[in-house]
């Protein structure tokens, strides 16, 4: 090839690059205008909005970091904070469990396995609203399910007043919301579950291992890393937990049961927008510090090489 | 012999156990429906069948309730159009076209799905102020189409990943532009895929609650789970019947799509969530 040519053959790739590199940023501009203008502006909005006294009909004033020294000695705040994270570490590890043994029943070949199925995402496909007003009735003090079965129980105990108390109120939440989510944690582990090779149990069954052993020497060391994209996806997701508290508790009773995301609605709601966004950011900073340790950890964003 | 029998007893305890975990609450919703009175479990009490609450639900002119399902079906299903495209043209750039830092590109994608709703709403409802777009489709479809993109982009990236890129050479040399190649090629052969994501970013919209409780005032816009939420009833005493009658009609489009499309919503599912 003469040297020419090779010019004009380099020259024609550059061409052929930029041409495309150019396609590329077309095809990206529509997901990146709505990206950018609903989701990224409006945090550092957010972000900006923290650091001012801003509230509805009073003109905006640049305070720094007061709302933020506020929020530190705000009692309801700590409050939030600590019943956020009690709910988080009960919910997600009963999620992740009971997800487990369904993903398990969901892998086996059974008859009506597709029944079985549709069965498990009925909770994940319906409003979580909605599944909070089920809950409301199912809790119920007079006629409620929960405590006709409670009552019957050997010994029968008095009812309870479910939503009523703060220990009764707290485990109330995370049952309905355990039902919501263990079929979002079952898939995930589903597909885990559906990439172990059946060769592995086959071998094991060859060699004798007994089921239990081929679950714990062979199912969760290969589960592990889906496990843990599991347990993050699910952390990051009950932390910012709302629908099911503002159906079932409304932060009650005696704002025990008050998640961060409803500490923040309020303020905001009521058009306190300076303080409501100094409290949305502190459950941001939250969540996204766990989505970077989970892009770490799950080593996401291989697929794309 | 021993083991198993020891394994069916298991298997049928743990299919019972997931069954009943999964539906008694659903169950229980449409028997609450049906009945006379949610206290047919009291002793004194029978069940007494009636569609009544589901007719009251639906004819009630003050409960708006078929306005919320139609608010809640429109906004659903154009953002659920809109993201899909917006994420498949995204996606033929991840999967096919040459630009630096697509992997990045890809985690700060997913990282934003993760961002609370709560710190958005603050800004949002200012934006849609200024707008004069409060309480109008509007001002729903534009989040959720942002919201559901991070999902649809992360199934839609794995499904076009899978496409044979012969599809590609072959139609470039014919003389396809991109686009063209898009649109006559990519699209129809991953239809079943677009389609699966569709229907993902479809329930994620119509089950939406903070954005709509925020950004609507009433019925004009409102959608079906801020409807469902703050149905109070009239005359103080909760009228639980035709609550449960109208979430039971509400919901009837998500059960629907996923009983009829179990198996690819839990692909989608799986496509989306794990990936290594």
């Amino acid at each position: 090839m003469s040297v020419r040519s090779k010019i004009a053959d380099g020259n024609r790739n550059t061409v052929l690059y930029v041409q495309e590199f150019r396609t590329a940023a077309g095809f990206l501009a529509p997901l990146l205008f709505f990206v950018l203008c609903f989701i990224l502006v409006p945090v550092v909005g957010t972000a900006l909005n923290s650091l001012f006294l801003d509230v509805t009909f009073e003109p905006k004033q640049f305070i720094g970091f007061d709302n933020y020294r506020w929020l530190m000695g705000d009692p309801e705040f700590w409050q939030s904070l600590l019943f956020t994270g009690l709910f988080v570490l009960v919910s997600v590890p009963l999620e992740i469990i009971l997800g487990l043994i369904i993903a398990l029943v969901l892998n086996e070949p059974l008859p009506l396995r597709g029944f079985l199925r549709a069965a498990v995402l009925i909770p994940w496909a319906i409003p979580a609203v909605v599944s909070g007003r089920i809950f409301e009735l199912i809790y119920n003090y007079s006629y409620g399910v929960a405590n006709y079965l409670l009552t019957a129980l050997p010994g029968a105990p008095q009812p309870v007043n479910w939503l009523g108390t703060e220990t009764s109120a707290f485990l109330a939440l995370v049952a309905a919301d355990v039902w919501k989510t263990t079929p979002f944690a079952a898939v995930i582990l589903l597909a885990g579950l559906a990439a172990i090779p059946g060769d592995l149990y086959r071998q094991a069954r060859v060699d004798r291992a007994s089921g239990v052993q081929r679950f714990f020497k062979i199912t969760l060391p290969l589960l592990k890393p889906i496990l843990i994209v599991a347990f993050l996806f699910r952390i990051i997701d009950a932390l910012r937990i709302f629908d099911i508290i503002f159906v079932l508790t409304g932060g009650g009773p005696g704002g025990t049961t008050l998640s961060l995301s409803l500490f923040g609605y309020r303020y905001l709601a009521s058009g306190d927008f300076g303080y409501g966004s100094a409290v949305s950011m502190v459950l941001f900073m939250m969540a996204f510090g766990l989505a970077m340790s989970l892009i770490r950890l799950g080593r996401m964003g291989q697929v794309i090489e | 012999m021993n083991t198993e029998r020891f394994k069916i007893i298991l298997i049928v305890a743990a299919v019972a156990f997931t069954l009943i975990f999964c539906l008694s609450p659903f169950i229980y919703m449409l028997l609450c429906a049906v009945s006379r009175a949610p206290d047919f479990l009291l002793p004194s009490k029978s069940f007494g069948f009636t569609l009544s609450h589901f007719y009251a639900a639906i004819t009630s002119e003050s409960l708006h309730f078929l306005a919320f399902l139609r608010n809640s079906v429109i906004i659903s299903s154009i953002s659920a159009i809109i993201s899909v495209f917006c994420a498949s043209l995204a996606a033929y750039a991840v999967t096919r076209l040459p630009w630096p830092g697509k992997r990045l590109f890809m985690l700060v994608v997913l990282a934003l799905s993760m961002f609370p709703a709560v710190s958005l709403i603050g800004y949002l409802f200012e934006l849609m102020s200024d707008l004069g777009w409060i309480n109008t489709y509007l001002a729903l479809i534009f989040p959720y189409v942002a919201w559901t993109l991070p999902l649809s982009l992360w199934i839609l990236v794995s499904y076009f990943a899978q496409l044979p890129r012969e599809l590609d050479k072959a139609a470039l040399i014919d003389g396809c532009t991109r686009l063209q190649l898009l649109f006559r090629i990519i699209f129809p052969v991953a239809a079943p895929g677009i389609f699966s994501t569709m229907l993902l970013a479809f329930i994620f919209a119509f089950n939406e609650f903070l954005f709509a409780l925020m950004l609507t005032t009433d019925y004009s816009a409102r959608t079906v789970p801020v409807g469902i939420a703050l149905f109070e009833g009239l005359h103080g005493q909760l009228p639980w019947g035709e609550i449960m009658a109208a979430a039971g009609v509400s919901i009837l489009p998500v059960i629907l799509l996923t009983l009829v499309f179990q198996r690819r919503i839990i692909q989608g599912l799986m496509q989306g969530a794990v990936k290594e």
